[in-house]
């Protein structure tokens, strides 16, 4: 290996740092790790995991602090580092997603589909019988979605426009696709979501219901073009068919970081926290280790970035990258408009669509998104820069499926974690700075809506935990406070995710990666881009070494 | 006794009456048949208040393909296009206006900010580079991605090795122009408010979409392919309105020796086993042909006009899935004075161009809100063209004719509404209102006024949902999807009946490349040669 050059404070030498030990950072150190490399992860919060972390809301109370879910985990990842000797146990209810309407009644999605069918024709014999067939067409066109987020996009520059233009072809899986498949794969990849569950269900409530997955943290409303993609895009991974995945992991998100970091020191890697790293070191165009906010400078010929690929270009020598990349770093799209609000409970909630059985319906996702006008005059809002009044949210209650979460805590406590949209990081009356000052009004807004479906939930509320877009980029460093680290619209997705040329994981300083969620194959607790990341990494370090 | 013709054109539009030019043109006995009184379909001229004559819906001519200019010798048929200069965007009490004389424009933008006005030089180049990259798709048939043969996608290869020789940003742009939003894709250079959202217009303009929603990007390349069709001018109003153009492509297609019939509404498509045979007219009259070749929308070319049962159920559902939506209307006004802005008060030359009602990014959005609720804008985008300043001939001496194209109009109301015959003359107000509040005058010049809305332009011009693209140009909807996945080479599953509207690739606008690509098509599945 070629041996640093630049002063290095620390007599350690290391093949390879990794900055930003969030879930990503953490697989792609693993799989370095294991590999024989000599890592160092550096993390500038006190706690490994990033958006996959459990906090204590009150005492003996804890919450998953952002992501709440962690069911697109790639089963390799998961089997490879062994996470389950790490002590990761993972837990999935029979309810998927519980859509309470206003009405009082309820669209209940399980992982069973005869059982959903059978609820469903409540609603509408059409839709009834629509329902299989429309998650079969889901997994079908997923399957090969997956087969393009197995590793990283071919190379357009070598083998042409050809990929670009005709970038589904990619595999032969196309072709296994059969021609009706593949027609409408490529049908079906850039239309709304709104068109496309119309074209199997009637009735408003499923629509929206089973919809709202493709406009999950996006600053992109039902009719928006290129939603279908994203909810394919959701549907990837272990069980995600017409219901998406609902898989907890016992103890919170933050178990399966910690799993993680395990393994990281199981295999002689090294983790620091609370380390700031101020930019990327880099001379004549290839990267030479990183400078910390405090003005120490480690060295090592590769270094990974998992951080999100705005603030990673920006932490690059702007002379590197030359104007016409910076140019266009500065115009990857981060609309961030996604609020987390977590509450403590003394009691569970009682939905009225639940019709007494609220411990068995809400296990799973809830989903407040009563119909596709619904969800569209909540994304409207967000466009004018304001919040939405009525808000789309995606709750769930893990203490219902991992008790664990409130051991110690008075009996009969829960933890509620809501996913809150469209609350944009922009606001027109004050832009990000304002958030501060809104917080509270955030929280009251989110509780309200929760009343009009779980009547008294407010009064059970113990403790309360606000997360704003400005918090979210604040805390966690994500630009713009967009949790996926940037928009998924098609314009930054595969071939040109995070931009394109740059989407195979290799940044245009030599020897530096992308590996967080603002790399293909993008967001969600996949690990999905720190593992491809690694295979690249690897496969440039044997190159190397001949 | 049944007529017998080589080729049948049901509908003399620009498309069909292109269709039967080349087909007649190869040595086809072909015969038009046009419902209406008149020729053009969505392009005609018609004289709607004593005096005054008027481009009824389409009333520019945007990409009118030079091949086909020069094939069919259209100047020697008289056609005539006399050029629109510049766009003016009046707002309250000031406006933005930009003409063709570039040093001019750019003064004028840097007097609302010093960056768009540089960056508006580095943008009109990019765009002049990619229209140029991406011109050729416009007379291509577009391929069937998932055939295994490879000369399919062979057609693919110039553009695939001149995606290659662009640099990689221009790479990165021409992927942003096929899937961002006009908004956002604009956004990356300008500011200016009314600048971004009148350029942003172009790409919402006959869609059920915002200029924030994605996939609208790339109709602003349109203007740009244009300019570069520069030798003869694309862009501007044919003399005698846009029934000009239809009139010179039908004498065009009758010197070559078609036969063009109007008032001769079709009935159904004869269909003997899987092939067409012929049309029986509304009268009864039977027509025989060996081709039929139908520039209707591909709706009523398979649903209305086809026989039930024919279709394979799997492909009718197909045909039944394609997106109409129509979502706009036009005013046209008869007015014995000019409108008079309170921001640029006079006759001056700024109305000689394209007066835009855009003055930003919300206002545009808000409009599209209304539509999205089952409302038309309570205040529209409105694209104004004064006509009679630069073709006098089109309204009595010191008069004027006023074309308004009004975005948004919701094909589909919100049943609370009614329907658009009990809310055609609010939807003419709200336009009227609009326009009073930049020309104040506008309610004393008005003698005349007539109201298309989508159900009106479905009515007339026999376009499913009033939708004047014949089909939502919607990402999902275009180029090898248009207008059904597998059905893109102008071929339907009904042997020897064939489509040329704008339901087709390239889509709409007056371009004629869909009758053009349709007929070529033909002519080669029969082996004859184009002549």
């Amino acid at each position: 290996m070629t041996t640093p050059t630049a002063p290095t404070s620390n007599a350690k030498r290391y093949d390879a740092i990794v900055v930003g030990a969030g879930h990503n950072g953490l697989v792609a150190a693993a799989r370095l790790a294991r590999a024989g490399l000599r890592v160092l992860v550096l993390e500038r919060r006190e706690t490994v995991g990033g958006a996959a972390v459990t906090s204590e809301l009150a005492p003996n109370v804890r919450v998953p602090t952002l992501a709440h879910t962690v069911g697109r985990l790639r089963p390799s990842v998961a089997r490879e580092l062994d996470l389950r000797m790490h002590r990761l146990s993972l837990v999935s209810p029979q309810v998927r997603v519980f859509a309470p309407q206003p009405d009082g009644r309820a669209v209940t999605l399980w992982a069973d589909l005869d059982r959903t069918a059978d609820e469903l024709r409540a609603w509408s014999a059409r839709d009834a019988a629509a329902y299989a067939s429309f998650d079969a067409t889901v997994r079908g066109l997923s399957a090969f979605l997956a087969e393009l987020a197995s590793s990283a996009p071919p190379d357009v520059e070598s083998v042409g426009f050809a990929d670009a233009l005709l970038g589904l072809r990619v595999g032969r899986s196309f072709r296994a696709l059969g021609r009706d498949r593949a027609r409408q794969i490529l049908r079906v990849l850039p239309m709304a979501i709104a068109d496309f569950v119309a074209e199997s269900f009637e009735t408003d409530a499923v629509q929206a219901a089973i919809a709202t997955r493709g406009v999950l943290y996006s600053y992109l409303g039902p009719w928006s073009a290129g939603t279908t993609n994203i909810l394919l895009q959701d549907s990837v991974g272990n069980d995600g068919g017409a219901a998406g995945q609902v898989v907890f992991a016992k103890g919170g998100p933050g178990a399966l970081s910690e799993a993680l970091a395990g393994v990281v020191r199981a295999a002689m890697g090294e983790i620091r926290t609370g380390v700031e790293v101020r930019s990327f070191v880099s001379r004549d165009g290839r990267v030479t280790g990183v400078a910390l906010a405090d003005g120490e400078e480690i060295s090592a010929p590769i270094v990974v970035s998992g951080l999100d690929p705005k603030r990673t270009l920006a932490m690059c020598d702007p002379v590197e990258l030359g104007p016409n990349l910076v140019w266009r770093a500065g115009n990857h799209r981060v609309p961030g408009v996604v609020a987390k609000v977590n509450l403590a409970l003394a009691r569970l909630p009682v939905f009225t669509a639940a019709g007494g059985e609220d411990e068995r319906r809400l296990r799973g996702r809830i989903v407040v998104a009563p119909g596709i006008d619904y969800l569209d005059r909540a994304f409207n809002s967000s466009k004018y820069g304001r919040m939405s009044e009525a808000p789309y949210l995606e709750a769930t209650i893990p203490s219902l499926v991992d008790p664990s979460l409130v051991a110690g805590a008075p009996d009969g406590t829960h933890v509620m974690s809501v996913i809150a949209q469209w609350f944009p990081y922009q606001l027109r009356e004050g832009g990000p700075a304002a958030w501060d000052a809104r917080r509270e009004e955030l929280g009251d807004l989110v509780v309200r809506t929760l009343e009009e479906y779980a009547p008294g939930i407010g009064a059970l509320v113990t403790a309360c935990q606000v997360i704003t877009p400005l918090d979210l980029e604040r805390e966690w460093g994500m630009t713009g406070g967009h949790p996926l680290h940037g928009e998924q619209s098609l314009d930054q997705w595969f071939l040109w995710r995070p931009l394109m040329g740059y989407a195979r994981h290799r940044m245009p300083i030599h020897g530096l990666y992308l590996a967080s969620s603002g790399a293909h194959p993008g967001g969600g607790i996949t690990g999905a881009p720190g593992d491809n990341t690694a295979t690249e990494i690897l496969a440039d370090w044997r190159k190397r070494r001949r | 006794m049944a007529r017998r013709y080589d080729a049948i054109v049901i509908g003399g539009g620009h498309n069909g009456l292109v269709a039967s030019a080349y087909l007649a043109r190869a040595g086809l006995r072909t015969v038009v048949l046009e419902s209406r009184h008149v020729l053009g379909g969505a392009a005609v001229t018609e004289e709607i208040v004593p005096g005054f004559r008027f481009s009824v819906a389409s009333y520019v001519v945007s990409l009118l393909r030079p091949e086909i200019i020069r094939e069919l010798d259209l100047p020697h048929h008289g056609l005539d296009i006399l050029p629109l200069d510049g766009t003016f965007t009046p707002l309250d009490d000031d406006y933005l206006w930009r003409v063709n004389d570039h040093g001019r424009t750019i003064r004028e933008i840097r007097r609302w900010s010093i960056t768009d006005a540089e960056a508006y030089e580095e943008y009109g180049q990019l765009m002049v580079e990619m229209a140029r990259f991406i011109k050729p798709i416009l007379s291509l048939v577009p391929p069937d991605l998932t055939s295994n043969d490879p000369r399919e996608l062979l057609s693919l290869a110039p553009l695939a090795r001149a995606f290659q020789k662009l640099p990689q940003r221009q790479q990165a742009v021409f992927v942003q122009l096929m899937t961002m939003s006009a908004a956002e894709f604009l956004e990356q250079w300008f500011e200016t408010p009314p600048l971004l959202a009148t350029m942003s217009a172009s790409g919402i303009i006959g869609t059920f979409q915002g200029v924030r929603s994605p996939g609208t990007a790339y109709v602003l390349l349109h203007h740009y392919m244009g300019e570069i069709d520069g030798a003869f001018r694309a862009w501007g109003i044919p003399k005698g309105g846009t029934g000009g153009v239809s009139g010179a492509i039908g004498r065009a297609a009758q010197a070559f020796g078609a036969e063009i019939r109007t008032e001769a509404p079709v009935a159904r498509i004869l269909v003997r086993g899987d092939k067409a045979t012929g049309v029986v007219l509304e009268s009864g009259e039977e027509i025989a042909a060996d081709t039929v070749l139908s520039s209707a929308d591909v709706r009523r070319t398979l649903i209305d006009l086809v026989e039930p049962g024919i279709l394979d159920p799997e492909f009718e559902k197909a045909v039944r899935r394609f997106k109409f939506r129509g979502s706009s209307g036009k005013v046209n006004l008869a007015v014995d004075r000019l409108p008079d802005f309170t921001s640029l008060p006079g006759e001056g030359e700024h109305l000689r161009g394209a007066i835009s009602f855009s003055p930003d990014l919300d206002y545009m959005e808000r409009a599209y809100d209304d539509a999205k609720g089952g409302r038309f804008s309570s205040r529209p985008y409105i694209d104004m063209i004064v006509p009679t300043l630069v073709d006098p001939q089109m309204a009595p001496a010191g008069k004027h004719v006023i074309s308004c194209f009004v975005q948004y109009a919701p094909y589909t109301l919100d049943p609370a509404l009614g329907t658009w015959d009990d809310q055609r003359e609010a939807f003419g107000d709200a336009v009227v209102d609009t326009i009073a509040e930049r020309a104040p005058n506008i309610r004393d010049v008005i003698v005349g006024r007539q109201v298309l809305t989508p159900l009106d332009i479905e009515r007339s011009m026999g376009i499913t949902e009033g939708n004047i693209f014949q089909g939502e140009l919607s990402l999902e909807q275009l180029f090898f999807n248009r207008p059904i996945p597998g059905w893109a080479k102008y071929r339907t599953p009904i042997r020897d009946l064939w489509l040329a509207g704008s339901s087709t690739h390239p889509g709409g606008g007056i371009m004629g490349a869909n009758g053009r690509l349709a007929a070529l098509e033909i002519l080669r599945a029969k082996g004859r040669r184009i002549a």
